[in-house]
């Protein structure tokens, strides 16, 4: 029975639907508002890909219901770029070959802009250390390492001009 | 995978709480952050037909220092905690601990409490209320009561709460600051469940070790011990004669080279880390 009504703002958007008390917020933001960037791996909490952004923290969309997030702030895979096009994480992603089949990539986006936020300049261990809760399974990680590495390493270099 | 059909209570006082509980009993399971809930659900080893959501009762939501102890509500998130800026002041095991429970996404959203609610005998703030012999605030309508870790933990995902009792609390005893902390822990992956977890306690030449993950509840040991080597020698006869768990991920034999090895590490740390240094 869809009795909760659920109140979001999506990326920027507000966002209304019903809802049965055991929707997880994945499928929530998958079935009912359409947002299908978000990818449903595991379903109990393993894998990482379902990571979003609520109210400016990740958690796994998976392990949390629909209805405990009436009223708040989410940000998902489909907020991370621009009207330009992609962000420079999603860029340094492509570049590095950071991906290959794509199905962990929003997880690892969410993740990495949110190791980024915390600690703008990681060491390689922090990178790894940092996205440890998403699983990959073409990559090796070598690849979305570097990506990270190297959005850092601009990101410090852009702000370094700007204070210059 | 999808959880079975119940009913939601999204409660906003604690009083409100202990009414459903009252009335649901063992139909019912508190909602916290629902990091280990969520998952049995999906894969339906419990199917309850009431959730009660706590996230808004906002009275458990908070941690403080009193009687001598650090009091963390049932509300409050690990990594609320872990971004305590006098965590390593006041509970230094703890701070030493939260790198490996689990992982930043699941630390944002899992509780103190739900962890020792879950009672995995692996699972590192369960070894630290073990070991720190802190106890559990329980609450129903009726009375409230406070239970010792040794009383509460009764075995894997066991433990002696009454299907109308809220875990209102956990408390951590805070020891005087020469004591040293010492923790090491072993997984097969960063954030993984611990295969063997050390905690290490040293007062003086009094030791308390607190193995977790080899038997169905932390077990503890406390001995005398007056140089590391000492502790080392004392820690490998108690690895080679109590029992120890076997199952697919490790054999028996690992575990007891894990126990030697972490343990030593523990000792080690315990041994050189003063909490005033750090500050």
């Amino acid at each position: 029975m869809k009795n909760h009504s659920v109140n979001v703002t999506l990326n920027g958007m507000q966002r209304e639907a019903q809802c049965e008390s055991r929707t997880t917020l994945l499928d929530f933001i998958r079935h009912d508002l359409g947002a299908t960037g978000t990818h449903a791996g595991c379903e109990h909490g393993v894998c990482g890909a379902c990571t979003v952004e609520v109210d400016g923290q990740i958690v796994r969309s998976c392990l949390m219901f629909a209805c405990q997030a009436n009223g708040a702030r989410i940000k998902t895979v489909e907020g991370v770029g621009n009207s330009d096009g992609m962000s420079d994480l999603q860029r340094a992603f492509k570049k590095h070959h950071a991906l290959q089949c794509g199905f962990c990539t929003p997880g690892f986006l969410m993740s990495a802009e949110d190791l980024l936020r915390k600690n703008p300049s990681p060491t390689e261990t922090d990178v790894r250390e940092g996205l440890s809760g998403n699983l990959c399974r073409c990559t090796g990680y070598v690849g979305i390492v570097e990506a990270v590495l190297e959005v850092a390493k601009t990101r410090a270099e852009a702000n370094g001009e700007m204070h210059a | 995978m999808k959880s079975a059909p119940f009913v939601m209570h999204q409660a906003t006082s604690q009083e409100e709480v202990l009414d459903l509980l009252d009335q649901l009993g063992e139909d019912a399971r508190i909602l916290a952050g629902g990091q280990t809930l969520v998952p049995v659900l999906a894969m339906r080893v419990a199917s309850p037909d009431h959730l009660i959501d706590i996230n808004k009762v906002a009275e458990l939501n908070r941690f403080e220092v009193i009687n001598g102890a650090l009091q963390v509500g049932a509300g409050v998130r690990q990594a609320e905690l872990e971004a305590w800026s006098d965590l390593y002041q006041v509970q230094p095991l703890l701070q030493m601990m939260f790198p490996w429970i689990a992982h930043a996404p699941i630390r944002n959203r899992g509780t103190i409490c739900g962890s020792i609610a879950h009672a995995d005998p692996s699972a590192e703030l369960v070894l630290a209320l073990a070991v720190l012999e802190g106890s559990v605030i329980l609450r129903s309508k009726k009375k409230k009561r406070i239970v010792k870790a040794s009383d509460f933990f009764l075995g894997a995902l066991q433990t002696s709460r009454q299907p109308n009792e809220l875990i209102e609390a956990v408390q951590f005893p805070i020891q005087s600051n020469d004591v040293g902390y010492g923790f090491s822990e072993y997984g097969y992956r960063h954030g993984d469940f611990a295969v063997v977890a050390v905690a290490a306690i040293k007062k003086g030449e009094r030791w308390t070790i607190g193995f977790g993950g080899i038997d169905d509840i932390v077990r503890i040991h406390q001995f005398h011990a007056g140089t590391l080597e000492q502790a080392k020698t004392l820690i490998d006869e108690l690895a080679s004669d109590i029992e120890v768990r076997e199952d697919p991920t490790a054999t028996s034999g690992f575990r007891r080279h894990l126990m030697r090895k972490l343990g030593a590490r523990a000792c080690l740390q315990a041994m050189e880390v003063k909490r005033d240094l750090v500050r």
